[in-house]
């Protein structure tokens, strides 16, 4: 390894420990129902207050640490989905939200691409149609470091203790 | 004028999630679990014909649950009986597109 490459390396980690304290997001949607973005709009209510936890929403990419990216990514939409990617400077997280984005309801076709991680990379999925405001909230934490992922301990298996219900 | 005095009686409305459980988790909509000893393959072959998203699938003794797919529709656990109901989870987030397949395997007598 390089001095450069280890020093880039460096910068890159304390760039993302910043994050863990102040994260601006950029939300995109690329053909969603719109319901993604009512649970989005709630994280600001007084209940969720996302702002309590050092999140705010950025009114342009470039102010953005973190893009969001709802809706099944419309072929439409791609030009304006990479350019808004290359807008937000690095180092840059990237979410996805929905079971659209995750490729969950579209199929690959003529119209859309049916998951975002075919127009760009992706670093966090969170499922849910739509996901609610807790499970955003714990995606993006996901996404900065101060929760663990759970799902990789979940088995799904009513008989077993890793299932709340 | 004293609009804020019902505010301050009303007290902290706030979540505390993450750092307590939120109480109103427990009525969102989650993917399924399964009881896998009466989990048949007759059943699990209804489940992915029954399941609109295409959240399930069969992968030869096993079903296969995309918790990205999966809207949290309740299809499965309406004709699923016993064998299915809400897991009530919702904290699914992952770097890990992969980490969202489930397999579950079919315990059940044929």
């Amino acid at each position: 390894m390089t001095e450069e490459h280890r020093l880039a390396t460096e910068l890159k980690g304390r760039a993302f420990s910043l994050f863990r304290r102040s994260l601006h997001i950029r939300t995109f949607d690329s053909g969603s129902c719109a319901v993604c973005e009512s649970e989005l709009r709630l994280l600001s209510s007084p209940y969720y207050d996302l702002h309590r936890l050092g999140f705010f929403f950025a009114p342009a990419p470039r102010h953005a640490d973190l893009l969001l990216v709802t809706g099944p990514a419309v072929r439409a939409a791609d030009t304006a989905l990479t350019k808004t990617l290359e807008a937000v400077p690095e180092p840059r997280i990237v979410v996805a939200v929905g079971a659209c984005a995750l490729g969950g309801v579209f199929t690959e076709d003529e119209l859309v691409h049916g998951r975002v991680d075919a127009v760009i990379p992706v670093d966090v999925y969170v499922p849910g149609c739509p996901p609610s405001p807790l499970a955003l909230l714990h995606g993006l934490l996901v996404a900065v470091g101060r929760l663990e992922e759970k799902v990789q301990t979940l088995d799904f298996d009513l008989r077993s203790a890793k299932v709340s219900a | 004028m004293f609009w804020f005095l019902r505010g301050i009686r009303k007290g902290v409305v706030t979540t505390r999630y993450p750092a307590a459980p939120d109480p109103s988790a427990a009525r969102l909509p989650t993917p399924p679990a399964f009881r896998v000893d009466l989990l048949t393959p007759d059943l699990a072959d209804l489940l992915v014909a029954a399941c609109p998203p295409g959240a399930l699938r069969r992968r030869d003794g096993e079903l296969l649950l995309d918790l990205g797919a999966c809207t949290g529709c309740g299809a499965c656990w309406e004709i699923g009986g016993a064998a299915v109901s809400p897991s009530g989870e919702f904290e699914l987030a992952t770097r890990d597109r992969d980490a969202l397949v489930k397999p579950i395997r079919i315990g059940g007598a044929t």
